[in-house]
């Protein structure tokens, strides 16, 4: 373990003098999982972005002539129910699917770290008021929480993302509170109040990078789960409504309606949702492993 | 498949040559429990207060009706109606007039002997005239014209009517009209109902299931076959699909098997009985007329011309769902226009095209372009038989410059949202209990009534659906009916789109069954059905 | 300690009473009452009539006054009557939580069985073939939608052995009930395994590099004697924080296993209940999932304190 770690600090002073593109080679060689991920991650983005062009067709033109027609030329992931072309649907619905999982997963991730941060700092009374209250939003698991809030705020693409957002809120405030509580204890951070630094200071120069790998690991995680999540609450019949081809809405009941007659309006988006995620969740490995403070000596 | 299908259709038919059957020319067998898988859990189990299948597929053999349709025939009409709790009626005062003898000897689940106080109750109940009150009253519409039921003794009851409706019987004979017991009050007939049915409510666990069992007391001797029936209540259709498949079920809930489903089951399981059935159920568009701008009949037209029925039928019924006005056409139904009559109907004219063409002039002419589109939204249930036919309906809108937007409400708004008027356009689902223009008409069309949901409401039809209502069966109402219907169509008050067709199917041990072609609520009463194992 | 104790139950009472009076509003916050959804299945609404069930089901009451009376009900055990079918609450749920709970602790178990093991030997043996692999399986059990996975893992069953495994009747040997819950909760544990792996071989990774591991390292101590002792016990802090979310979170992963595989359990039937604004059965049960997730945080943190002696709690 000692002598892994020589090597990075030598690869790192020769990254410097190198081109981008070969820290990026050397990146991908020494993550190749966090590469794939990337690379999946980067497809997503790049099919969200330039959606309009890339798309054979248009995601909502019905057809009746391809009705549930199997994958062919003119069709290569087949047609739904409506004659819609699936491929052109999935390549549009990773608009939606990154929007609910980044417009989620920052949101709630901001206000948990927030929250994390000062509850687990400061203890106290203000520890105990905050935690009464990330106490009864966590007495409710995720999926019923945002089944309750999908049912109270109505089915939309913006409350969609705030109702799965705000179950991620004591999640992550939780687990960032019990690593600043071990943290605190450190020596490092007790050598660093021993010198005489200011609570904020320690806060952000040892306390945030340090929980910046838990962080980032339980964001990446909450990245695919929000989609994950978009998906479960279409499947129940709350989620983003019909007229945005969401790859929760595709997988659900009217898809799994036709799952046997026609097993790719269920495979494709299935495999996109998993590819996503599993992409998010790859590069976030690799992210905290790159990030993690003990790694750069 | 049609093999079977001819076959059962010659069961059928030596079933109804013997009715009241006690001399049946198959060897039946007695006794197992026909398995069911039920799409979600039953409101309640008061059929009274209810207006779903959900309700009275399982519960209609709970009870009796004084009459109902020969559960053999496959088609309900006045023809079909045989004696049930009434040995034998008789019209009189020029059929306003209805008089029924009473079986004799009949007991209710709990042992109380049923007699002709329980059927005045009833309908009292319905009336709103008794002391018990429903807590809703679905059918309020069907009974506008009752006046009054008296009893006669014990076994004799006379409905009274306002004027004369020889189709009133056709009311009576359906599922949805069965005889509630006088000393059992509306609440417990919701949870625990008690009727005279050959068989008995068990019991109702949501989510889980629904269990009757035989009613040994039945009056009917020998019936009924099957030691009780009982429902698996499953909320995903790919999974009780899959249930049926790997025979964890002897029979299909009604009208769930939809035609892609029906050619996947033929495959994977080719053995089970399908038995091809119009569920009298539309799907059909509901235009707000007290909003602008479609308080202009012309932008109704317009809507209607541009509406592609084949390619609803393509799409969502694989070219077997039935177009027509809207009453169901033969030979599923009874009353709706055949094609030679249909087409001369605004709107239903083959050449979608030339329709359209028309349609974007009309258009033109009201202001509207390709670059000055009117924006819309259109309304539905937040479910899969909704929701399709709106995606499909938004896709013909844009044809003539109608940009809708499509706003999915949840079930729990809908009805209050259309109750409301608080849209523009809608996609509707409408079914109706019995195969009968007096039904249809006053429950959807009529001024004043509750499912009326588009508030259509003129005078000279209602003149003209008082005036078929009191004609006798026969060609010359049929032919007022086609009238009536035509009219409906191109006034677009509920413009119909098609006319849904589904599958039943069962295993091919279960027989003396039949599925019903132009009713989803009339056929369960169960009675006859025996496991051939 | 039994300070600290005796301040944690005080504050647990604290936060059910208010998880009550948000779940309250929370509902009454949903569009579309329960009289609304009785009419659906009539085709219509009547102003009247649903006014007279309303004042039937005491929704006529202002809104501090139905808290009100209901939170004093629930105080002496009276669940209340729900909407839907007019039984007593009690009836309806009581008979459903062994369902979910046999569920539930099949999926922890065979979570722990897996997740926590294979998540110390892939830290163990960071960066070999082994770690990659076990890494990519644990990934894809985090990716994959469960309902997906329960409806593939359903066709299968019918495709390859003609059967299927749900749920149509009170099993009636213990053999039979355990093979009706094996598929969906290894359903449901595939995904909890992966993320306890996980979250195992992250915390396992973080101690294994911090300064007292490698002060035992200099003085000489086996890298197995370090592993296991050090490491793990230490390691072993964020992952209870991880399985006590979890035992919660897996109502999550229940709601979808049981809809898909029809089993009559509690999650299933909260779903039902929330969409048809079944307020006592809705309110009775968050109650209750919340009084258990509140007891498992509050053991959680017990084993905290007991764990971790550098925590210090005044």
């Amino acid at each position: 373990m000692v002598s892994a770690e020589h090597k990075i600090e030598d690869s790192r002073t020769k990254v410097t003098q190198r081109s981008v593109w070969y820290k990026i080679k050397r990146l991908c060689q020494r993550y190749p999982l966090g590469a794939i991920g990337s690379f999946i991650v980067f497809i997503v983005v790049f099919a969200a972005v330039f959606a309009d062009v890339v798309a054979p067709y248009d995601p909502t033109q019905t057809n009746a002539k391809m009705s549930l027609s199997a994958p062919s030329a003119a069709m290569l992931f087949g047609g739904d129910m409506m004659g819609r072309d699936v491929l052109s649907r999935i390549i549009h619905g990773a608009r939606i699917s990154l929007a609910v999982g980044i417009g989620s997963t920052v949101l709630g991730g901001l206000l948990g770290t927030i929250i994390g941060l000062m509850c687990g700092y400061f203890l106290g009374w203000f520890d105990l008021i905050i935690q009464r209250i990330i106490d009864m939003m966590q007495a409710l698991p995720l999926l019923v929480m945002a089944l309750v809030m999908a049912a109270s705020l109505g089915p939309s693409l913006e409350n969609t993302i705030i109702a799965i957002s705000i179950p991620l809120v004591p999640q992550v405030a939780r687990v960032i509170r019990s690593n600043v509580l071990s943290l605190r204890e450190m020596p490092f951070v007790e050598a660093a109040r021993s010198v005489g630094m200011s609570n904020g200071r320690i806060a952000f120069r040892h306390i945030l990078p340090n929980t910046l790998a838990p962080l980032i690991v339980l964001g990446t995680a909450q990245l695919g789960s929000a989609i994950l999540t978009e998906a479960s609450l279409s499947f129940l019949g709350l989620g983003v409504p019909e007229p945005y081809p969401s790859w929760g809405r595709m997988l659900s009941e009217s898809a799994a309606e036709y799952v046997r007659v026609a097993p790719w309006l269920v495979i494709f988006p299935g495999i996109a949702i998993s590819a996503a995620v599993f992409g998010a969740n790859l590069m976030g490995d690799a992210v905290r492993d790159y990030l993690d403070p003990r790694n750069q000596g | 498949m049609k093999m079977n299908f001819l076959k059962l259709f010659a069961t059928a038919a030596v079933i109804a040559g013997t009715i009241g059957g006690t001399s049946i020319a198959f060897a039946e067998k007695s006794g197992g429990i026909l398995k069911f898988y039920h799409r979600g859990t039953p409101p309640s189990g008061s059929i009274h207060e209810e207006a779903t299948s959900s309700t009275v597929v399982p519960y209609m053999s709970v009870f009796n009706n004084l009459v109902m349709f020969d559960q053999a025939k496959p088609v309900n009409s006045i023809e079909t109606i045989v004696p049930d709790l009434a040995t034998s009626w008789e019209w009189g005062n020029d059929k306003s007039k209805l008089t029924f003898k009473l079986r004799k000897g009949v007991k209710f689940h709990d042992g109380k002997p049923f007699t002709a106080k329980d059927v005045a109750c009833t309908w009292n109940l319905i009336l709103g005239k008794s002391k018990a009150k429903l807590r809703k009253n679905p059918r309020k519409s069907w009974y506008k014209n009752l006046a009054s039921v008296e009893t006669n003794g014990d076994y004799e009851v006379t409905f009274n009517l306002k004027r004369r409706q020889p189709a009133f019987l056709m009311l009576l004979a359906s599922g949805y009209s069965p005889v509630y017991p006088c000393h059992v009050p509306p609440k417990k007939m919701r949870t625990k109902p008690i009727g005279t049915g050959p068989f008995k409510f068990v019991s109702l666990k949501q989510n889980e299931h629904v269990k009757f069992k035989k009613n040994d007391d039945y009056w009917k001797k020998g019936r009924p076959l099957l030691d009780g029936h009982e429902w698996t209540i499953i909320k995903s259709r790919s999974t009780r699909v899959l249930g049926l498949i790997a025979g964890k079920f002897d029979m299909s809930f009604a009208g769930d098997i939809s035609i892609p489903i029906y050619k996947d089951l033929a495959k994977q399981a080719p053995h089970m009985v399908c038995e091809k059935h119009a569920t009298n159920v539309s799907t059909n568009l509901i235009v707000n007329q007290f909003k602008a701008p479609f308080d202009n009949a012309d932008i109704r037209k317009a809507m209607v011309l541009t509406i592609d029925r084949a390619a609803f039928n393509k799409i969502l019924g694989h070219n077997e769902f039935i177009m027509g006005g809207s009453m169901l056409p033969p030979p599923h139904g009874v009353w709706g226009m055949p094609p030679e009559v249909l087409k001369n109907v605004a709107g239903y004219h083959p050449d979608v095209a030339a329709n359209r063409a028309e349609a974007q002039k009309i258009m033109k002419k009201l202001g509207y372009g390709p670059d000055n589109p009117l924006k819309i939204k259109v309304a539905t249930r937040n479910i899969a038989i909704y929701r399709d036919p709106a995606v499909l309906l938004i896709d013909h809108l844009k044809e003539i410059y109608i940009e809708g937007e499509l706003d999915t409400v949840e079930t729990s708004n809908w009805h209050a949202k259309v109750a409301r008027k608080d849209y523009q356009v809608g996609l509707n689902l409408t079914g109706i209990g019995v195969d009968e223009p007096d039904a249809m008409f006053y429950e959807n069309y009529a001024c004043g009534s509750q499912r009326n949901y588009t508030g259509y409401c003129k005078e000279e039809m209602m003149a003209l659906f008082e005036k078929q209502s009191m004609m006798d069966d026969g060609p010359e109402r049929l032919k007022l009916v086609y009238e009536i219907d035509k009219k409906l169509q191109e006034d677009a008050a509920r413009p119909i789109i098609a006319h849904n067709v589904r599958y039943n199917c069962f295993q091919p041990f279960v027989k003396g069954f039949k599925t019903m072609t132009n009713s989803l609520y009339n056929g369960w009463r169960f009675e006859d059905i025996y496991l051939d194992k | 300690m039994s300070a600290y104790v005796i301040q944690r139950v005080l504050l647990m009472f604290l936060t059910l009473l208010g998880m009550s009076v948000i779940i309250f509003v929370l509902l009454r916050l949903v569009p579309g009452n329960i009289v609304d959804i009785m009419f659906d299945s009539a085709g219509f609404v009547d102003p009247s009539e649903k006014a007279t069930i309303e004042k039937e089901l005491g929704l006529d009451l202002p809104i501090y006054q139905q808290y009100f009376d209901w939170i004093t009900a629930l105080l002496v055990g009276d669940l209340g009557f729900s909407f839907v079918s007019e039984m007593p609450a009690i009836d309806e749920i009581g008979p459903r939580i062994p369902i979910t709970a046999k569920l539930a602790a099949l999926s922890l178990f065979f979570s722990i069985l897996f997740g926590l093991p294979l998540g110390v030997i892939s830290a163990v043996r960071q960066n070999t073939a082994l770690d990659y692999v076990l890494r990519i399986i644990s990934l894809s059990g985090l990716s994959l939608p469960s309902f997906w996975l329960a409806l593939l893992i359903l066709m299968a069953c019918v495709s390859y052995m003609g059967a299927i495994p749900i749920y149509t009747e009170t099993p009636e040997t213990l053999w039979d009930e355990l093979l009706l819950y094996l598929l969906p909760s290894a359903a449901v544990g595939f995904r909890a395994s992966a993320l306890i792996m996980r979250l195992t071989r992250s915390s396992m990774l973080e101690v294994m590099r911090q300064d007292y591991i490698r002060t035992a390292m200099s003085k000489g101590a086996t890298e197995n004697a370090i592993n296991y002792k050090h490491a793990l016990r230490n390691a072993v802090l964020p992952v209870t924080t991880i399985i006590g979310i979890e035992a919660a979170f897996l109502i999550g992963g229940l709601i979808i296993t049981e809809t898909v595989f029809n089993i009559p359990g509690v999650a299933h039937f909260l779903v039902e209940a929330i969409l048809m604004r079944d307020y006592p059965i809705v309110q009775s049960l968050v109650m209750f999932i919340a009084i258990i997730v509140v007891v498992i945080n509050f053991l959680t943190d017990l084993a905290y304190a007991i764990l971790d002696p550098r925590i210090r709690y005044s």
